[in-house]
């Protein structure tokens, strides 16, 4: 220990005497200092190894020593060669040129690099953004980071420059644009902060870079995949079958609908073409609802259009005899307005369904008669099949089959009427069938009963109506009054009357009284209530007419169904004698109803199948011109000069 | 045949649908009927999508919520409904008739 202690004293005193006659030295030449200090350089080497020398034969690299290597130069040994280069290049300026130098080594560094990989790939550019940062970190270190696509070039054009000047190489880098170097390398120098506003352009590629980095981040994880245990157990999940059910139920929607919204009609030639047909097609089969559980082989008793959802469609259908176990009375409420296939509602009652409606002004409400003479009421909030409400079966109320179900009123004072076969006609309350409110017996000349088998009630009236009968008979009637029951008989059918509708199309021009009756005896005919004899017969059917309603919007129009199948739409301003259009439905069936939609551009028409069909009609024919009503008055006073001649021709005759 | 499969067999079966895609809230698929690099390619770009059209919309009025999303584009549309926790995809040809 002795001696190592020696030994320390001794070199320590030897490197003080080293420090001492250095200090000497440097204060001998301290005028000519910067200019000498490259010649010195060796000398100071060889001082600088012999205190390592001495230090590592301690073996302690003395603090104190590092620190005197500091002062000198603190990079590394690749540094030091680069020093000693720019130093012989610009002597003038050494001082100056060591501050320099120290960050403009790793710009020289990332300038190649850029160089190299911008023409490969990206990422590269990621690696160049750390030595970008450092240059003009004050400000904008990310724009300069996405410049490389545009600087690449000059950056060619600054390499020649790179062992000219080292200022030069910080100026071409900066802005790019201008290729002169020395006027505008003094500016470089003084404002290397200022400059990076000058390059909008760069700017603009920075953020699409970003974006597609992320992305590609992003997208390695979704290749994860789920096991089939995990799946499974996601499938039986209770939360994700609502899921399923939920946006299943849109999902459907929007796939049935199949409009193209990018549909050109300016398109092709052949596709005009087409177009023009269709708008002369008067009556155009637009889609059939038909449920292969529920109304196969029922016939399609009734039809009825929601008002507040004028895309609903109610239907009842009489019992299937080849489904004993399933009930006799089926109610379909349809949807038009989706693609969607099935019904949207299914109700079912024990006794077979006649008729049925929406109750007007409860939009949740349906109401059916049925063939036992029951009323019953179907709401669709309630999430069951059965009624809601039924009438009893009893002589208080109907006790045959209920062929007519209407409500009529207003909002705020509204009454179910219904009729059945016998004649009995009864008003309910919808909150309360238990009982009706009021009853009455149609019978003509005080004891015939009148078997009812259609009603209608005049337009916008709540106590006169017209009713067919079985016997061949329509009747007026009333509710109230000192006339209540039934007033006057037309007679004129020779078969039963199978349906009946008034004439309801508001207008300058009011056409209330007229009525259409359709029959057994193949004819329709048109009547005004003033009037017994009918106005006109319309006899171009060959088979029982079922049904015949006014259109809601044209005054002139009607639409009749019968049992070849036909669907007629007489247009009176256009043809008296022949149905101006004629369809007649696929498969050989009978039709048995048909209601127009609202609208009047759709019919419905019910089959003995248990089909509904659908039908379009054109538009020319279903909209009115302005003086379709003015025509009409013409066309019925024709229509009544007629009949007059044709009577006085058929009392000649009796004569 | 579970209910869901059922629904889904429904909706692959309409006229026009090219596939069927139920992704999970990490864009993970679980159910498909198209190929595996097809539906991981739908299952993740979608549901980025539809995260993206959520938070708008749900920015736009917090007591909003996305309900479907279709993107229509020149060879297909492709229909997304959003639950809670997953997506319903749908990916269908424009009328093929």
């Amino acid at each position: 220990m002795a001696d190592r202690k020696a030994e320390l004293e001794r070199k320590k005193a030897r490197l003080e005497q080293m420090r001492r006659e250095r200090q000497e030295k440097v204060r001998q030449k301290a005028s000519p200092a910067e200019g000498g200090d490259d010649t010195k350089s060796k000398p100071q080497k060889d001082l600088r190894s012999e205190t390592d020398d001495l230090l590592r034969n301690l073996g302690i690299p003395e603090a104190s020593t590092v620190q005197t290597v500091v002062t000198k130069s603190p990079s590394g040994g690749e540094e030091v060669v680069h020093t000693v280069k720019t130093s012989s290049r610009s002597k003038v300026k050494l001082s100056l040129c060591k501050v320099n130098e120290t960050s403009i080594a790793p710009r020289e560094q990332v300038s190649y690099s850029k160089e190299t990989q911008t023409l490969n790939a990206e990422p590269v550019d990621k690696d160049a953004r750390g030595p970008w940062d450092y240059y003009g970190s004050s400000q904008q270190g990310s724009p300069r980071f996405g410049s490389p696509k545009f600087s690449h070039p000059n950056l060619e054009w600054d390499d020649e420059f790179f062992d000219d000047d080292d200022d030069d190489e910080v100026l071409v880098y900066d802005d790019p644009q201008r290729s002169d170097d020395e006027a505008d390398t003094d500016s470089m120098d003084q404002g290397v902060d200022s400059l990076p506003s000058g390059m909008p352009q760069v700017k603009m590629v920075d953020p699409a870079k970003t974006a597609e980095d992320l992305v590609k981040k992003e997208e390695p994880p979704v290749v994860r995949e789920l096991t089939e245990e995990e799946k499974e157990l996601i499938l039986n999940d209770p939360e994700f079958n609502t899921f399923i059910s939920k946006t299943s139920r849109i999902m459907e929607r929007a796939l049935a609908e199949n409009y193209d919204i990018l549909i050109d009609y300016s398109g092709g030639d052949g596709e005009n073409k087409e177009d023009d047909l269709l708008a002369g097609e008067r009556l155009k089969l637009n889609r059939t609802f038909y449920d292969e559980r529920w109304s196969r082989h029922r016939t399609v008793t009734s039809l009825d259009w929601s008002i507040q959802h004028p895309e609903l469609l109610v239907a009842s259908y009489n019992v299937n005899e080849d489904a004993p176990h399933d009930p006799d009375g089926i109610a379909l409420i349809w949807n038009n307005k989706f693609k969607k296939t099935t019904p949207e509602y299914v109700f079912h009652c024990q006794s077979a369904l006649m008729s049925t409606c929406f109750a007007k002004f409860h939009p949740n409400l349906v109401v059916g008669g049925t063939y036992s003479g029951q009323i019953v009421l179907w709401d669709n909030r309630v999430n069951k099949r059965t009624p809601i409400q039924r009438t009893p079966l009893s002589a208080a109320a109907h006790t045959h089959p209920v062929y007519c179900v209407n409500v009529v009123g207003t909002q705020n004072a509204h009454n179910l009427i219904s009729v059945s076969t016998d004649g009995k006609m009864c008003s309910w309350s919808l909150d309360m069938l238990s009982q009706p409110q009021d009853s009455m017996e149609l019978q003509h000349k005080q004891s015939k009963a009148v078997a009812v088998t259609s009603f209608c009630f005049l337009s916008g009236d709540v106590n006169n109506f017209v009713v067919g009968a079985e016997d061949c008979t329509v009747y007026t009637a009333c509710r109230h009054g000192s006339k209540a029951g039934i007033n006057e008989a037309f007679d004129g059918h020779q078969g039963p009357i199978t349906a009946i509708d008034a004439h309801s199309v508001p207008g300058q021009i009011d056409f209330s009284p007229y009525f259409l009756t359709s029959s057994f005896d193949w004819t329709i005919k048109l009547w005004s209530i003033k009037d017994q004899k009918y106005i006109h017969s319309f006899e171009d059917n060959s088979d029982y007419v079922y049904g015949v309603e006014w259109s809601p919007i044209h005054p002139a129009l009607f639409a009749s169904v019968d049992g070849n199948g036909r669907l007629d739409l007489w247009h009176l301003n256009n043809e008296t004698e022949v149905p101006t259009a004629s369809t007649v439905i696929d498969g050989n069936v009978a039709l048995n109803t048909c209601r127009w939609h609202q609208s009047g551009h759709h019919i419905s028409v019910g089959d003995d199948m248990g089909k509904i069909h659908i039908y379009d009609v054109g538009e020319h024919l279903a909209n009115p011109k302005s003086g379709e009503w003015s025509k009409f008055v013409h066309t019925i006073q024709e229509l009544k000069q007629h009949a007059a001649e044709r009577e006085d021709d058929s009392n000649l005759a009796l004569r | 045949m579970s209910e869901v499969e059922e629904t889904l067999k429904r909706i692959q079966s309409h006229r026009g649908v090219q596939g069927t895609i139920v992704v999970n809230s990490e864009g993970i698929p679980i159910r498909t009927t198209l190929d595996n690099s097809t539906t991981v390619q739908y299952a993740g770009l979608i549901h980025q999508l539809a995260q993206k059209a959520r938070s708008t919309v749900r920015e736009l009025d917090p007591q909003n919520d996305l309900t479907f999303l279709r993107i229509r584009s020149k060879k297909n549309e492709i229909m997304c409904a959003p639950g809670n926790e997953y997506i319903l995809l749908v990916i269908q040809t424009p009328d093929a008739s």
